[in-house]
């Protein structure tokens, strides 16, 4: 029998080729049973199992059938794996004919009734059975008794195990792993074998006279292919002796030790020579781009999944400490008063200067008996500065000791840019009311910047000192380690309905999963507030709406940039959210603060900082979510595609192309050299790989990225949208250029292979590191590189080079950007042309954000779209314009 | 109308200006005395300082007869060779830049958390080291506290910073050692302070000890338990004593201890009873600009401490009177009958003498801030004191690899400059880099001469002892110095972690004690060792997810162990047919089962034929 170490290919082929005949017919119609089991007219299980209440003189071909039918695919999957083996065993020892009497008499019919038996006057039960495991069992129960025979025992340490066990201890293993399968089913079956093993159960076979009669009279041998005559059966595997009998004296742990040594010495030049066939086998080579293929689409349908309830799970709270909605706030009653005098004092300073608004909350803030500072920034970017102060009061916890601290965010402006009027009024009167408490355990920052996307950066960065301290000023005082930011962003007059929960951090970052669910179930468990993510304003928890909260947020978490005020601390591992209160409804600003009280009350409970929860996840609904496990394999197969082409390029490149030898006049004379070494079978065919210049095509192309990297982020923004359109133009004939140039002229296609090998492994290597990071940036970059994976040159056919190019330049970044700005401008303004139009002049807003993410927030997109996708992108455009030449490899 | 009351109540109120000496230094006449010092502080908070003083003369302590002070203590000092003990059980941070100078120029106080340092007799470091583990253990026991964790790597020896207090004799001073442990994570609460009170000869039954509540205690803003216990010689010569002081010292804040215990939540008062402004010009039924912190103090003693005070402790010396307030003259304050009010000349503070048994209160009505007779607050409270320096640290940097330290001291004095000694005691897996130690200074005088003047520093030793870092600094006037250093996080072993891992280990306070002014001139607030601590840190250490390898392992393995070898023995095992394997002799269960009947019958027969 073929072990682990040998395995190989060619001998697996060689195996199911010789099956017997039985085994065939047997595993043919297993599959015609499952095949027939599909269509849902007819109840084929219903018809066919063994169902012990059911059996009697009409019913009683389920005896026979019961074996043959399977539940679905994979209980008849591996049924067949397991059973073809065994069966295969059995046949070629006991012949064709004696098999079929046997496996369509006794040795089904003797487990049925004793399982029959057993079920109805034993336990009084009515447990359907079906499948070919009671006969998988029962050959297993003789071959352990034969192995018995052999090896009575099996040595652990002083304990001798008899081997006839082994089944029995299969059956239980069976049992706990398989969900429901049936244990006295397969206690039969052993039981059935054990007997058939000890040889109680001969007399049954038929004699072997009859059987010789009627092989004679018919021919069989002669009429039927695989046919395993009474005559021809064998003992052992494969006629095959064994090699030494003769260890009946020595102990099983002497022989086992022996045993290993000469298996290795004589399966090592065997592997070695099947390794060196497999990899020359020109079948093996047609694979991988299938392969890859596959790769793409199960990645994509893998992501539509998600959403389906069997994929997804509810989330929960994980840390039990923070009990969200488990207080009674108090935040109301004479609390509005001061709501609204503070809202006077907001309003007064509308259009004062980012200073006086600042003053005048400093005299708020003392009023109220907090420590009060400030702090001032400065940023470039794309040639516009961005300046501000920021002022923050540390709410000293009346007994802590400044060892852990919350932050409360209300920006003066959201990231709208509109006035975040009755948020900065709310968060003073919260922070008024939070004075009067004694419980806090953390003290509460209340931080409030000038606006929401370079305020909250400039201080998050001075309170970890991870600041320039040329454009950013250190914090005067500070407290402990921040464990939770909560923003309050409400901009919007008059009562809500619901709030809605902000939390992408810059590049993709999440806050740990407990806040959130922390916040939307005080909301609706206590507040009896909805909650909505990601703008979906309306969610019905179907598959389309939590499809369209799921990719949204892929966009925001791949896109990277600064949502909203909570964004910039989530780098610093600071937990934070922000809450806006959207729609019309009865909810007013008091029951807002309730909401920020709660949410703190919670977050005060934390013993230790928020780690139980997830920080990788999908959200599709306020209570619906997809874990890392679950989702990550869809971004890691699309990456996966691009390092299994590189590799079959690789290996292809080494071969020389005419040594594919034809499929079909070889296959005999294949069949017959199969046992002789590998390398008098072919010539060989190994080429030198002539990597220079490709590798120096790949790595140029890789060092040119740096040059958008650079223009993008350095130019000024008025001049971002020309240098983008004339970038774009360039973009697209760059690989025309390249061709027509010359330079690659020289280039054979052993070289094309290793230009795009070389190009793809990269691709492949940094997506799936990064898929780990920023999982959707990964997946979104991976899918709109997918045709790069078939890039290749089109030497005879200018027509396919030419639709490949165009089709390559539809997914360029450059292109990507111009149809992704169209279609935002289409999608916002709902009018075809003009809306596309628009977009198009948001592209230069767009690229302004970006150089502004780049340089304030540090977002790293732009890096993996000029340092990753592009240059893959420029390899395979220009390999697809290639023409190689043909030239003659040198011969290792 | 209550203003009225208390007039017609308290109308035996004689003002006597009588000075007396309060601060009774050294030996006083009596054995013990006890006085509470009430101080108000701005944005509505109250100090109040317990003083607690007895002494025994070492005759009476070595022949163990204990009157005033307490058998427990004496008893374990005695075992251990105890010459000097400072114990402090401290909660909250005080706030230097509203309050002021610390009371008892910070003598009197721990970092967060339990701090213990003492002086033991021992002759060799082995002897002083198992002295201060009996030390530890027996004071755990007596005060509740978990002391029996300060083990080797917790505990230092500080060369400059700590000197002893008490008068010792240079013979004894030789071979003395002293050792300072703290415990930053000690969370000081109501079973701390029952022992504490138990030592007390009053026992906090009467006399102001009868205030002491744990509810109020711990409530406060920052409250600190010590204990010192120290020998003390007559400058005149005579018999020395050994002195126990015990202290608390609190910050109430006057508005949330004033809410009755029953419904302590602070709920929004009615409208018509919030403090407003109202010269706003939206000032309206229903809007209200706050403005209760401008609003003046305004207490009894009973409200703020739950309950009155019972009468004076007998045992107490008399001379002395128990309660004190440092309030301006202009002050109005109210008592209860029969107590006799003594004023300081300065004008700053006032003693009352109360009868040893009629209950005690003190009232402070609210003084107007508006009107004709409009006060302010240099009328209501003593214009606290501008401490000598102040102290700030944080960490800097963040991830789970490196960090630093940055402590920022200042200097507000504009014409003295001090000098001091700056200790940190840091635990092993901080480990610092002495190299990345630098000053930066930022002020008016920004001469860039080299303010550390000494290093005093003893590197960890994983798992064995802690960092000891001792610096002494001068700051010239004027001016702050930024105190940075770095230090490399380590990964603990998988056991060493606590059970709430990710809360991180909290880093004791720095301990800064200023050195006395070398200036016969100077003021005396400088004339005198004062001492600062800064708040205590939180390290945040890389922590495993302790749960996920633990059930991926047991899991897989499982899996592993039960399918795979079952069916990898069966894959790689060869088999042969019966009749070509070697005979085995004893076929199978069947020859089995005959030989044991065969057996059995044999027995039978042989049996039958023994009873025939």
């Amino acid at each position: 029998m073929p072990n682990v170490q040998s395995f190989s290919a060619l001998r697996a082929r060689s195996y199911v080729i010789r099956l017997p005949l039985f085994t065939r017919v047997i595993i043919v119609v297993m599959v015609a049973f499952w095949l027939a089991g599909l269509q849902s007219v007819w109840d084929l299980q219903q018809w066919g199992a063994l169902i012990p209440e059911e059996l009697g003189i009409r019913t009683m071909y389920r005896i026979n059938t019961f074996p043959l039918i399977h539940l679905n695919f994979f209980h008849a999957f591996l049924n067949i794996l397991a059973l073809t083996p065994l069966l295969e065993r059995f046949e070629t020892e006991f012949g064709t004919l004696t098999s079929l009497a046997l496996f369509f008499g006794p040795l089904t019919t003797i487990p049925a009734f004793i399982y029959v038996f057993l079920e109805r006057m034993v336990l009084r039960g009515n447990t359907p059975v079906m499948g070919a495991s009671i006969w998988v069992f029962l050959l297993l129960g003789m071959e352990a008794i034969r192995t018995y025979k052999m090896n009575p025992h099996l040595v652990i340490g002083t304990h001798h195990v008899p081997t006839w066990i082994t089944p029995l201890v299969m059956v239980l293993v069976v049992e706990a792993l398989m969900p429901s399968s049936s244990l006295i089913g397969h206690l039969c079956g052993v039981g059935t074998g054990y007997l058939f093993g000890l040889g109680y159960l001969k007399f049954t076979a038929p004699p072997e006279k009859a059987l010789r009669w009627i092989e004679g009279r018919l021919n069989l041998l002669g009429r039927l292919p695989h046919y395993v005559s009474v005559d021809q059966k064998t003992y052992g595997r494969f006629g095959v002796l064994p090699t030494s009998t003769s260890n009946s004296g020595t102990t099983p742990l002497e022989s086992s030790t022996k045993a290993p040594s000469t298996n290795t010495r004589r399966a090592m030049p065997r592997l070695l020579s099947t390794a060196l066939l497999l990899r020359r086998d020109p079948r093996l080579l047609k694979l991988p781009p299938y392969l890859s293929l596959l790769c793409i689409i199960v990645g994509v349908v893998w992501l539509f999944m998600l959403p389906l309830d069997n994929y997804s799970r509810r989330t929960y709270i994980s840390e039990n400490a923070l009990l969200p909605g488990q207080v009674h706030t108090y935040f109301g009653g004479s609390d509005q008063n001061v709501f609204r005098a503070y809202r006077h004092e907001v309003d007064a300073l509308k259009d004062k200067s980012n200073s006086e608004i600042n003053d005048e909350l400093e005299n708020i803030f003392k009023g109220v008996g907090l420590k009060v500072g400030r702090q001032n920034y400065t940023y470039h970017s794309a040639g516009n500065t961005y300046a501000g102060e920021n002022v923050y009061a540390i709410l000293q916890a009346p007994r802590g000791d400044a060892t852990e601290a919350l932050v409360l965010v209300a920006a003066w402006k959201n990231v709208k840019d509109e006035f975040n009027r009755n948020g900065l009024a709310l968060a003073l009167a919260l922070i008024r009311y939070f004075k009067r408490w004694s419980l806090w355990s953390k003290d509460i920052i209340l931080v409030v910047p000038p606006d929401s996307t370079t305020g909250t950066q400039a201080w998050a960065d001075a309170y970890h000192d991870a600041h320039d301290s040329s454009q950013v000023a250190s914090l005067p005082i500070k407290s402990g380690a921040l464990q939770g930011a909560i923003a309050i962003d409400y901009p919007q007059e008059g009562r809500f309905e619901s709030v809605h929960i902000v939390y992408d951090g810059v590049n993709g970052q999440l806050p740990n999963l407990d806040l959130i669910n922390a916040v939307a179930n005080i909301a609706s468990g206590q507040m009896g507030m909805g909650t909505s993510l990601q703008e979906m304003w309306r969610h019905s928890d179907k598959y389309n709406d939590r499809l369209k909260t799921m990719l949204r947020g892929m966009l925001n978490q791949g896109l990277g940039y600064a949502v909203g005020p909570h964004s910039s601390f989530i780098p610093y591992h600071v937990d934070a959210i922000t809450i806006q209160p959207v729609g019309q409804g009865w909810h007013d600003e008091m029951g807002l603060g309730r909401l920020v009280e709660g949410t703190f009350r919670s977050l005060n409970n934390l013993l230790e900082h928020l780690h139980q929860s997830f920080f990788f996840y999908l959200l599709m609904h306020k209570d619906r979510f997809v874990s890392i496990g679950t989702y990550l394999p869809s971004a890691m197969l699309i990456a996966a595609n691009f390092t299994i082409m590189a590799i079959f390029l690789w290996i292809k490149s080494g071969r020389r192309v005419a040594a594919i030898v034809p499929a079909d006049g070889a296959k005999e004379s294949q069949e017959k050299q199969q046992d002789e070494p590998a390398a008098a079978q072919a010539p060989t065919t190994a080429v030198e790989r002539d990597m220079f210049l490709p590798l120096a095509l790949v790595v140029g192309s890789q060092f040119l990225g740096a040059v958008p990297l650079f223009i993008f982020n350095h130019t000024p923004s008025n001049l971002l949208g020309p240098a983008f359109a004339t970038f774009s133009i360039l973009n697209l004939l760059l690989p025309h250029l390249v061709s027509a140039s010359g330079l690659l002229a020289t280039f054979t296609p052993q070289q094309y292979d290793l230009a795009r090998s070389f190009s793809l492994l990269l691709l492949g290597m940094f997506l799936s590191t990064l898929a780990t990071l920023n999982f959707s940036l990964a997946f979104l970059v991976g899918l709109l590189a997918s045709p790069l994976t078939f890039a290749r040159p089109w030497p005879g056919n200018p027509l396919a080079r030419y639709a490949y190019e165009a089709l390559l330049a539809l997914v360029a970044p450059p292109t990507t950007a111009v149809l992704a700005a169209v279609a935002a401008g289409t999608g916002s303004s709902g009018l075809e042309g003009l809306g596309g139009l628009e977009g198009l002049g948001g592209l230069g807003d767009a690229l302004k954000q970006a150089a502004f993410a780049w340089d304030v927030w540090g977002v790293y997109t732009p890096v993996i779209v000029w340092g990753v996708w592009w240059p893959a992108w420029l390899v395979g455009a220009v390999v697809v314009l290639g023409r190689p030449r043909e030239g003659k490899e040198k011969m290792s | 109308m209550l203003l009225l009351t208390i007039q017609s109540f308290f109308s035996s109120l004689i003002p006597i200006f009588l000075f007396l000496f309060c601060h009774v230094r050294g030996v006083s006449a009596s054995d013990y005395f006890e006085q509470l010092n009430l101080k108000p502080l701005p944005h509505l908070s109250l100090l109040a300082s317990f003083d607690f003083r007895s002494n025994t003369t070492f005759s009476q302590f070595e022949a163990q007869s204990y009157r005033y002070f307490p058998r427990s203590l004496g008893q374990i000092l005695q075992h251990v060779g105890t010459k000097e003990l400072h114990l402090r059980f401290s909660l909250g941070r005080w706030d230097a830049e509203s309050w002021g100078a610390r009371p008892w120029d910070g003598t009197r106080e721990g970092g967060t958390g339990v701090e213990l340092w003492a002086w033991l007799e021992a002759d060799t470091d082995e002897e002083a080291d198992h002295k201060w583990l009996t030390l530890t253990n027996a004071l755990s026991g007596l005060f509740c506290a978990s002391l029996n964790f300060i083990d080797q790597t917790r505990t230092i020896r500080p060369a400059m910073s700590f000197r002893p207090e008490g008068d010792h004799p240079n013979s004894t001073l030789e071979n003395t050692h002293l050792l300072h442990g703290v415990l930053p994570h000690e969370v000081v609460c109501t079973e701390n302070l029952t022992p504490f009170l138990k030592l007390l000869p009053c026992k906090g039954k009467s006399g102001i000890s009868s205030l002491l509540d744990g509810h109020k205690l711990f409530d406060a803003s920052w409250q600190s338990m010590a204990i010192d216990i120290r020998p003390v010689c007559p400058p005149s010569g005579g018999e020395c004593v050994l002195e126990i002081e015990q202290t608390i010292d609190m910050v109430l804040d006057i508005e949330r201890s004033k809410r009755p215990r029953g419904n302590p939540i602070p709920r929004p008062p009615p409208g018509h009873d919030l403090k407003c402004n109202t010269s706003k010009p939206y000032h309206s039924g229903d809007t209200c600009f706050p403005a209760d912190l401008l609003d003046s103090q305004d207490w009894t003693l009973d409200q703020v401490f739950g309950k009155t005070m019972k009468g004076t402790c007998p045992l107490t010396d008399p001379n002395v009177p128990p309660v004190c307030i440092q309030a301006p003259e202009r002050r109005d304050v109210y008592t209860t009958g029969g107590v006799t009010e003594y004023k300081d000349p300065s004008g700053l503070s006032r003693c009352y003498q109360i009868p040893p048994d009629s209950e005690f209160s003190l009232v402070l009505p609210r003084m107007p801030r508006e009107g004709e007779n409009a006060k302010t607050d240099a009328d209501e409270m003593v214009v606290p004191e501008t401490p000598l320096l102040y102290a700030e640290r944080s960490f800097t940097g963040h991830g789970q690899e490196r960090g630093g330290v940055q402590s920022i001291l200042t200097n507000p004095s504009p014409d003295t400059e001090v000098e001091f000694i700056y200790m940190e005691s840091l635990p092993w897996f901080m480990r610092i880099y002495l190299h990345t130690l630098k000053t930066r200074i930022e002020g008016i005088s920004g001469n860039n001469e080299d303010v550390i003047e000494e290093i005093y520093y003893r590197p960890a030793l994983d798992r064995a002892r802690g960092t000891q870092l001792e610096l002494r600094m001068r700051i010239p006037p004027a001016s702050t110095v930024f105190l940075t250093y770095d230090f490399e996080k380590t990964i603990l072993r998988y056991t060493e972690y606590p059970p709430d891992a990710n809360r991180g280990f909290d880093v004791a306070a720095s301990v800064i004690t200023i050195l006395p002014s070398s200036d016969p001139n100077a003021p005396p607030a400088r004339q005198k060792t004062s001492n600062l601590r800064t708040t205590s840190l939180l390290l945040s250490l890389p922590t495993p997810d302790f749960s996920m390898p633990y059930n991926v392992i047991i899991f897989t393995s499982t899996a592993i162990a039960l399918a795979f070898g079952g069916l990898y023995n069966i894959l790689v095992r060869r088999f042969v047919a019966a009749d070509e394997g070697p005979e085995v002799d004893v076929t199978g269960i069947k020859g089995k089962i005959i030989h044991g009947v065969m057996g059995l019958l044999k027995k039978i027969k042989g049996a039958k034929g023994k009873l025939e």
